[in-house]
């Protein structure tokens, strides 16, 4: 752009205000190309400021030519009220800050909180069975007072299964441990949603009387269930279970069985949510119900079966 | 030989049926087992003697190193017990050079999980 061209176009920036404010269509070929067109709403306010401080000078302009910026550089303003005036007109300031980064925050919370949300009924959705159920199904058992305990008792609880033995040396008192824990901060959170059940897979030894004895050790709210063989034999099969306990055995026989080790999350309608391994912490294991329960929409009976 | 003599029948122990099983594997009789196994593999470790169970020599070294504590443990325990807790202990050794392996080559241990249902 040359010399004149630019002092013209400073000098004719007064008229092309008054222009601007009614219509930004304006005849811009005065204007440098880089000039942008929505910048000249704020340079007219500038304009304005500036026109009680100094006149529109071609000397003004003149000064300005050497540098690239058409705005007025700060030491233009003389004093702290000129500079006060101007820093109020930009259009970043302390408010605008806290609310762009308070709406950030909460849009992050937000989806961050429904990405897990739906996550998390994604895999609700993806264990239930259409039709007949992938994991856990009909059964009928005895529970440790002797009555009978079918899969209909489970429904309107989410329940915690584990399947077990009490002859077990190590690894399944450690978990019955851990499940307390686990039913203790469940119920903590969300009341007696949750019934913590453990099947034995060795219905030769465990018979209610002994189920009764080992469980009260863990914790008063446990409900044992046995059977005989065949009944514990399909209830294993429905919950994918793999256990080895020999069919016949005889009296005072010493043996282990081996099984599977894991806790099964199953919902009121009776359905699998989630199978929570042995790398689970109690309060990992916890979180992940109390977050299933939370998400829960039905109704859920909060008191206790026998009630 | 070893511990499968019995000898004559020690009543200390927590009560077992016939088969050699407890009749009540309550609290207080588990941690009773696992005190005694617990001294057993201590005796063992000072005698740097890993497997107990599997090999022809290793029963014999438990048995002249350690045999005193080793009726102790077939005492307190079931003996199902007994035998799954000298196997684990060789499996639970065996894995730990397994995993310091991994490591000192730069791998990286990953706990197995289960397979996300999205993975599918």
């Amino acid at each position: 752009m040359s010399v004149p061209s630019r002092a013209v176009a400073r000098a004719a920036q007064s008229f092309e205000c008054a222009a601007a404010r009614r219509s930004f269509a304006s005849d811009s070929s005065i204007y440098s190309s880089s000039q942008r067109l929505a910048g000249r709403g704020t340079q007219c306010l500038r304009e304005a400021q500036r026109a009680t401080i100094s006149s529109q000078t071609a000397r003004v302009s003149q000064s300005q030519i050497r540098s690239f910026s058409q705005t007025t550089s700060r030491n233009k303003l003389k004093t702290i009220d000129q500079i006060k005036a101007r820093n109020r007109g930009g259009p970043f300031n302390l408010t605008a800050a806290i609310l762009f980064v308070a709406s950030g925050a909460g849009l992050w919370a937000y989806f961050t909180y429904e990405k897990e949300r739906m996550a998390r009924k994604r895999i609700a959705e993806q264990t239930k069975g259409i039709g007949k159920p992938k994991v856990g199904g009909p059964f009928q058992l005895i529970d440790q007072e002797g009555t009978v305990f079918s899969s209909d008792d489970m429904l309107g609880k989410y329940s915690l299964v584990y399947f077990g033995f009490t002859h077990c040396p190590d690894i399944c008192p450690d978990e019955l441990d851990k499940m307390a824990l686990m039913y203790d901060k469940v119920t903590e959170q969300c009341g007696k949603v949750l019934l913590p059940l453990m099947i034995t897979c060795d219905p030769a030894r465990d018979t209610p009387k002994v189920l009764k004895e080992y469980l009260k050790e863990f914790h008063p709210e446990f409900i044992g269930l046995t059977g005989d063989y065949e009944q514990i034999k399909q209830t294993c099969k429905a919950y994918r279970v793999y256990f080895s306990t020999p069919s016949s055995v005889k009296p005072g026989e010493d043996y282990l069985v081996d099984h599977s080790i894991y806790f099964y999350l199953m919902d009121p309608e009776g359905d699998f949510v989630e199978a929570i391994g042995r790398n689970f912490t109690a309060d990992q294991a916890a979180k992940i119900m109390i977050d299933h329960i939370k998400d829960w929409e039905k109704p859920l009976k909060k008191e206790t079966r026998w009630e | 030989m070893g511990w499968f003599s019995s000898g004559p029948k020690d009543e200390s122990g927590p009560a077992k049926t016939s088969g050699g099983a407890f009749e009540s594997p309550s609290r207080s009789n588990r941690k009773q087992c696992y005190t005694a196994r617990d001294a057993f593999f201590e005796c063992l470790d000072k005698n740097n003697v890993l497997d107990s169970i599997n090999t022809k020599s290793g029963r014999e070294k438990a048995q002249t190193f350690c045999g005193q504590l080793d009726q102790e443990f077939e005492k307190n325990c079931a003996h199902s017990w007994v035998e799954y807790f000298k196997k684990q202990r060789v499996v639970n050794y065996q894995r730990e050079q397994t995993i310091k392996k991994i490591e000192s080559q730069g791998g990286e241990i990953v706990a197995p999980q289960l397979p996300l249902p999205s993975s599918k």
